[in-house]
């Protein structure tokens, strides 16, 4: 695409953004119930839908088909102009997209990707109460008997369970096999008799991750993800597919929204009449933020342009965003002082900086802890990314 | 970046870098085969016997200049000086000078204050001319100067650049020994010279001129810091996989590999923002690029050089490793031309119009 199709590509999406994001949605969303966050969400992903600006990044055989310029200049605009995030969608158009388009049959995919683009929701079904960073150590179990996989055990931390129709699901398909060699990945109907789903209710007050027990679930054999004890593979293969377009997205609103928000509450003037503003360390910290956020989105910008990206460059961009957010977040609650403990709630469909500092705060453990942790990162990237020496072998 | 510039920058960064193994840590490039190479004139034009090309290509010198903890005037004269002469308006005496510092003849030094920003020098009309006054404090590599470029208010008040001899009466240089034993520093102060009227040399952009310079020595020092940063990283990570301590590489031990982990963070950031700060350098310019680059980068260098230092342990400490000289040299970059506090506070000016609504964030842009 010219640069000039791109400018058009790029008031089009302007005209959108001013014609349909509701203006008041973060008022809306601010105390919503579930009903109305899942209702609200789902209208959003269809205005998306509508513009073709849902599921850009998939193929264009099956709704998306948008070049990495394109989509750049997609998400930078519904960033600049606040639009609401695909939270509620985001494992479906993501994980479970990536999964079927690189690993699934054609069953498989002729079955859910239209059905995803219609509302379809899904959850990741990965860690387990022994299984975290250490996710191979796994142990729920699918036997197979006759034409299904008969699974028990337990998963847990699984956002967005509650309303979930499907779940990405890993499971032990060999126990006698070596640790990452016996796993399988299987697509289990939420609605299944033997799953049962209960919400935990987590840091900031809300219950979006969810236990799952499964006790003697039936999924069908054609639900199996490509070859049967190599679900491992699979996973690690899919597993990284929508990080770079997913940051570039988030740096984008943390520059914008976030950083905006930031400048307007420390030149709101307190109580004695001075503002934040006014200090010289609250303008260098400032400054030194405002930096940060544009080494982060150069970084991912180039992520995403990079057909070849090198094997750390996802987990240096995952976790130099994530500390970011939590040195910007902390920075904010210590901006608004007391009375940003006032702010009982945060707007839902939101991303992980609303202006809410301290709930953000809080929040902003969301992206150090899940996704391989900050200290599993660290790793990855001295070991990956710098040909460092492995640890030695747990015995 | 286009393909082609990317595969020619590959070139010209291995060609540097082979250059600089080769002369050695203790030694400057030899001043005639940099001339030959073509580096000293990469932003002159063709027609002054320049290569035409950009502050982009500058700056892969400067980064290798500043891997290499490298010695000599180049960075002072192909960066400053050069860069300079390009922002005046073309005459006799600024192309010939031009070509004369291009084929090595001439080794001109920009008296730009590395304390201080300000505009050094100010030119007096008397009733036999005009006449210099003032001084400039860390001017970069002003012992190897044979003509001095002195930023100066023009009666009018108007910045121009005044070229004179280096040996010229009433203009005294003096050395200002530093601990960097790679750059050498001088201050150049000016009791009243006689000005003739052909060395006042025009800037093209009268307003923007002493901006740029500035904003010029800020981004060849944030080249040099992140090139050092570079060094510093590949050293540590080649002596943490192979150091040895209780049985194990010292580089698989989480504490050590997760501080290399951030290290190359660090560096990936800075050559991000050093990298938009040359884009636009080798354009109309960017305060703010500039501003951004300079402060994290030099900053993140001393941080990456100290972990350098740490990593190494006691063989670290040592003179004979050489972390030392990168530690000071990039500490003394951080300090010059304006500290990373200096230029954040140049950054900060600009959030209350921001607050108001009344201006875009670099971010927004
Ligand atoms: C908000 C949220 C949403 C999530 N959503 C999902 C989801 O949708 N689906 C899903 O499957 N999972 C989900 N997770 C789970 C998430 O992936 C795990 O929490 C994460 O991988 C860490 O595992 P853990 O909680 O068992 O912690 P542990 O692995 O027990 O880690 C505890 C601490 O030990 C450290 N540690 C562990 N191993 C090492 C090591 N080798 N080296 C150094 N340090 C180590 C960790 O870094 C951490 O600090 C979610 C988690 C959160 C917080």
């Amino acid at each position: 695409m010219s640069a000039a199709d791109l400018a058009d590509f790029r008031a089009d999406v302007r005209a959108w953004c001013r014609a349909h994001i509701p203006s008041d949605w973060r008022a809306a969303q601010t105390g919503a119930t579930d009903a109305e966050f899942v209702a609200f969400q789902q209208a959003w992903f269809q205005e998306l839908r509508g513009a073709g600006y849902a599921v850009p990044h998939w193929p264009a055989e099956w709704g998306g088909g948008m070049s990495v310029a394109q989509q750049t200049v997609l998400y930078r605009e519904l960033a600049a102009h606040d639009a609401p995030r695909l939270v509620l969608a985001f494992v479906a158009i993501h994980h479970a997209a990536a999964t079927l388009l690189a690993a699934g049959t054609d069953a498989q995919r002729e079955r859910h990707l239209p059905a995803i683009l219609d509302g379809e929701i899904w959850v990741q079904g990965f860690s387990e109460p022994d299984a975290g960073s250490d996710l191979a150590a796994l142990r729920t179990t699918a036997r197979r008997q006759g034409d299904a996989y008969v699974v028990n055990g337990q998963k847990v931390w699984a956002s967005g369970a509650a309303h979930a129709d499907q779940c990405l699901l890993l499971a032990r398909t060999d126990p006698a096999a070596p640790k990452r060699r016996g796993i399988s990945y299987l697509l289990m109907d939420m609605r299944s008799p033997g799953v049962e789903v209960r919400p935990i209710r987590q840091a900031t007050g809300e219950s979006h991750f969810c236990e799952i027990f499964l006790d003697d679930v039936v999924i069908p054999a054609g639900n199996l993800v490509g070859p049967e004890h190599d679900g491992w593979r699979v996973a690690q293969e899919t597993l990284g597919t929508e990080r770079g377009m997913t940051m570039l997205e988030l740096a984008e609103r943390l520059g914008n929204g976030g950083f905006r928000w930031l400048v307007e509450a420390c030149a709101r003037p307190g109580r004695d009449g001075t503002a934040p503003l006014d200090d010289s360390r609250v303008r260098d910290r400032l400054a030194e933020l405002e930096t940060e956020v544009t080494g982060l989105r150069a970084l991912c910008a180039d992520l995403v342009a990079n057909d070849a990206p090198g094997p750390a460059d996802a987990s240096i961009v995952k976790l130099y965003y994530s500390e970011l957010l939590q040195r910007m977040t902390d920075f904010g609650a210590q901006i608004a002082g007391p009375a940003a403990h006032t702010v009982l709630r945060k707007p839902l469909s939101s991303g992980w900086e609303s202006g809410a500092w301290v709930l953000d705060f809080v929040g902003s453990w969301e992206w150090t802890i899940p996704g391989g942790t900050s200290e599993i990162q660290r790793s990855i990237i001295g070991e990956r990314g710098l040909g460092l020496p492995r640890e030695p072998k747990a015995v | 970046m286009p393909e082609e510039h990317a595969e020619l920058h590959a070139e010209l960064r291995a060609v540097v870098r082979d250059l600089l193994a080769k002369t050695g840590p203790d030694a400057a490039p030899d001043w005639r085969t940099l001339a030959r190479s073509g580096w000293l004139g990469l932003e002159a034009p063709e027609e002054l016997d320049g290569a035409g090309a950009s502050f982009a290509e500058t700056a892969v010198v400067l980064h290798e200049f500043g891997r290499a903890a490298a010695r000599g005037p180049y960075p002072a004269v192909a960066a400053l000086a050069l860069g300079a002469l390009t922002l005046l308006e073309p005459s006799p005496g600024r192309d010939g000078l031009i070509e004369a510092t291009v084929a090595g003849r001439t080794v001109p030094i920009l008296a730009l204050d590395g304390e201080a920003e300000h505009v050094p020098f100010r030119l007096l009309r008397t009733a036999t001319g005009l006449a210099l006054h003032g001084a400039a404090r860390f001017v970069q590599e002003a012992p190897a100067a044979d003509r001095l470029l002195l930023p100066a208010l023009d009666p009018a008040g108007t910045p121009v650049l005044v070229d004179l001899p280096a040996r010229t009466a009433g203009l005294t240089g003096s050395a200002i020994p530093v601990l960097d034993e790679t750059r050498t520093f001088g201050e150049i102060s000016a009791q009243g010279p006689t000005v003739p009227e052909d060395s006042v040399l025009r800037f093209a952009d009268e307003a923007k001129a002493v901006r740029r310079l500035h904003d010029r020595a800020a981004v060849a020092l944030a080249c040099d810091s992140l090139g050092s940063a570079e060094a510093m990283l590949d050293a540590t990570v080649a002596y943490a996989g192979t150091r040895e301590q209780f049985g194990r590489r010292i580089g698989s031990f989480q504490a050590v590999k997760h501080l290399c982990a951030d290290m190359l963070v660090k560096v990936e950031v800075a050559r991000h923002l050093v990298g938009a700060a040359v884009r636009a350098e080798a354009g109309e310019g960017d305060p703010v690029a500039a501003a951004m680059a300079k402060s994290h980068a030099c900053a993140a260098a001393v941080e990456v050089a100290g972990t350098a230092m740490q990593l190494h342990g006691g063989m670290g400490y040592t003179w004979e490793s050489g972390i030392h000289v990168h530690l000071k040299r990039v500490t003394l970059d951080r300090e010059l031309c304006g500290s990373p506090a200096a230029h954040r506070r140049r950054l900060a000016d600009r959030y209350p119009a921001l607050a108001r609504g009344e201006a875009e964030t670099y971010t927004s842009r």
